[in-house]
């Protein structure tokens, strides 16, 4: 398959001198369901902002779906669908009339709007709603709506800036088995934004962990969690601050282990089996007279390939709402 | 070219999101009317004072002579809301979601402003109906009302530039309404709306005589009260076809610096 997305050396400096992206270059394949995993504040946003082109990139090349960035913002218009953080639809306007009010924007035939508005109805579950003014939709409603409104048109490329951020888990796993079937029936590609790893985990067969607008590792999930290689154990102590030198120094000269890591709790140990070697760190910590205060440990995750990277987790925030924020960092 | 129909999309998207806020509504209705009683019963017994036919040009009371500025006056708190509606679609992500498809970028402007131009129209019949319920009449008969509609409606264009511009260049809604009234009330009772010229001191009379509110109240007013004076009519379109260049013109700079 072609690729759907070329983005090469991609940089985006704010004009308080913030380097929201910085110098990341990535390809999508067409068909491909692609995820930005990060934590707020990464660069996803503004990734996709430039890709639809609503922000002008510092420097850095892109072609999305066949037309240059720069030159052909227009033809790309056309063919991607988005939704953006915050829930955009009009208030005052029925579910129905924010959906023929988007297909007009996309030029779409009256008869052949009519009918592709019913379908989407039925998509997102909102024929019952379908005559109520959105203003009076639930979140997760209006977030359906938002998606469906980014639908019309049936893009061939579909941009989701954190879909399913703030909502409950119900509406969250809906959203997710609409995109699962758009993708595989509809052949649609998806390029989704997310700080939820179950979410990148469960929908993305390819994946870019991205940190303070750097492309930290990508490969699919599944790729990234054997790199991985190891299960987790997450240690505390009870004096974390006095014995973390001297616990390191134990751990690293373990049989078994191959890395160990600051983290929140206080270090975590990847090793081959985690069941074998926990019974020897307990029993070398003891001879050692370092009390441990808690053991836990799990096969890999998504956070964990994060936290090797970059020796954080990731943290999902819900979002505070920012009024205009999504125009606020454009070049003057 | 898609300018026409989407501009005519937008136009609807406004009227519907007016006609379904009740309270907007309400207000964009009655507030002509609650001016034209409020003023004109206030003022009533300007007409008592001498000379006051002389000065009017021939009105024979107050309420037909200020019918003209009531006009004006609503026109200008009508244009005040185009730029508080768009810095609500820029708050709310709504611009952003238009601009990621392909809508001409200036029906987003001209749906705004040719909706505000339908409300400002609805507006002024409204109290130009009422005026003559009160017991004013329009020499000029329905051609006059249908030019002084034109010459109000163009003035809210004009009008609704600036607060468009201001609602672009700060992104706030508040400031929209703090800088727009605080224009208001001076513009309009340093002109020829309200008072006549020949009531008023000699430094509002200088004042009134730049003051581009009175050349636009001048035209309605002649119209009302006088008949076709052309060269009265012709002067208001040109001073507000000169304002609508620079209000619209900044409107237009600042709106492609927020899409391109």
């Amino acid at each position: 398959m072609a690729d759907i997305i070329t983005v090469n050396n991609l940089v985006e400096v704010y004009s308080d001198g913030t380097k929201a992206v910085n110098d990341i270059s990535f390809n999508v394949k067409e068909g491909e369901f692609f995820g930005f995993l990060g934590p707020n504040g990464a660069g996803k946003s503004t990734t996709i902002k430039i890709l639809t082109t609503l922000l002008r990139k510092t420097s850095g090349s892109a072609i999305v779906a066949g037309h240059d960035l720069d030159k052909e913002p227009k033809d790309i218009r056309k063919v991607i669908g988005v939704q953006s953080q915050e829930t955009a639809v009009d208030g005052d306007l029925t579910g129905k009339e924010n959906l023929i009010l988007q297909g007009h924007f996309q030029q779409l035939p009256g008869a052949e709007l009519k009918q592709r508005v019913n379908e989407l109805l039925k998509l997102v579950e909102l024929e019952d709603a379908a005559d109520k003014r959105a203003r009076n939709y639930s979140g997760g409603m209006k977030k359906r709506l938002d998606l469906a409104t980014a639908l019309v048109h049936r893009p061939r490329l579909l941009f989701l800036d954190e879909p399913t951020t703030g909502l409950d888990p119900q509406s969250r796993a809906a959203i997710w088995a609409y995109l699962e079937k758009l993708n595989k029936e509809e052949g649609t590609t998806i390029f989704l934004t997310t700080q939820y790893m179950e979410e990148a985990d469960r929908l993305c067969r390819q994946l870019a962990i991205i940190d303070f607008g750097k492309i930290v590792v990508s490969g699919s999930p599944a790729e990234l969690k054997r790199q991985v290689g190891a299960d987790s154990i997450k240690l505390s102590l009870e004096n974390c601050t006095k014995d973390k030198p001297s616990a390191k120094d134990i751990l690293s000269n373990l049989e078994g282990v191959t890395s160990v890591i600051d983290s929140e709790e206080c270090l975590t140990v990847y090793a081959k089996n985690a069941g074998l070697i926990v019974a020897d760190i307990v029993r070398a910590f003891d001879n050692s007279r370092i009390r441990l205060s808690s053991v836990s440990f799990s096969s890999p995750t998504l956070d964990d390939i994060f936290l090797q990277h970059t020796g954080r987790r990731i943290r999902p925030e819900e979002l505070v709402k920012t009024p205009s924020v999504m125009l606020g960092g454009r070049r003057r | 070219m898609t300018l026409f129909s989407d501009t005519r999309y937008l136009f609807v998207r406004y009227l519907k999101k007016l006609v379904r806020n009740p309270i907007l509504l309400f207000f964009s209705l009655f507030q002509p009317i609650i001016f034209l009683l409020l003023f004109t019963q206030l003022f009533s017994s300007f007409s008592n004072l001498q000379g006051f036919s002389k000065a009017t040009g021939g009105a024979s009371s107050y309420l037909e002579f200020a019918t003209a500025g009531i006009l004006l006056q609503n026109a200008f708190g009508s244009a005040l809301q185009s730029g508080t509606s768009i810095v609500l679609d820029l708050d709310t992500g709504y611009l952003q979601k238009m601009l990621v498809t392909p809508v001409s970028r200036y029906a987003i402007l001209l749906g705004r402003l040719t909706s505000d131009a339908f409300r400002v129209v609805v507006q002024s019949a409204i109290i130009i109906a009422l005026a003559y319920a009160l017991g004013a009449t329009v020499v000029t008969g329905v051609g006059g009302i249908l030019l002084m509609l034109f010459t109000v409606a163009f003035f809210g264009l004009a009008w609704s530039g600036i607060s468009l511009a201001i609602g672009l260049k700060t992104r706030s809604s508040e400031t929209v309404f703090a800088i727009g009234g605080f224009l208001t009330f001076p513009l309009l009772f340093m002109s020829t709306a309200l008072t006549p010229k020949l009531f008023m001191p000699n430094w509002i009379l200088s004042v009134s005589n730049f003051n581009p509110i009175s050349y636009t109240v001048d035209a309605a007013r002649v119209l009302m009260i006088n008949g076709y004076d052309w060269a009265t009519v012709l002067k208001a379109f040109g001073v507000i076809g000169l304002i609508a260049v620079v209000t619209l013109g900044a409107t237009l700079y600042l709106f492609r610096k927020v899409v391109s």
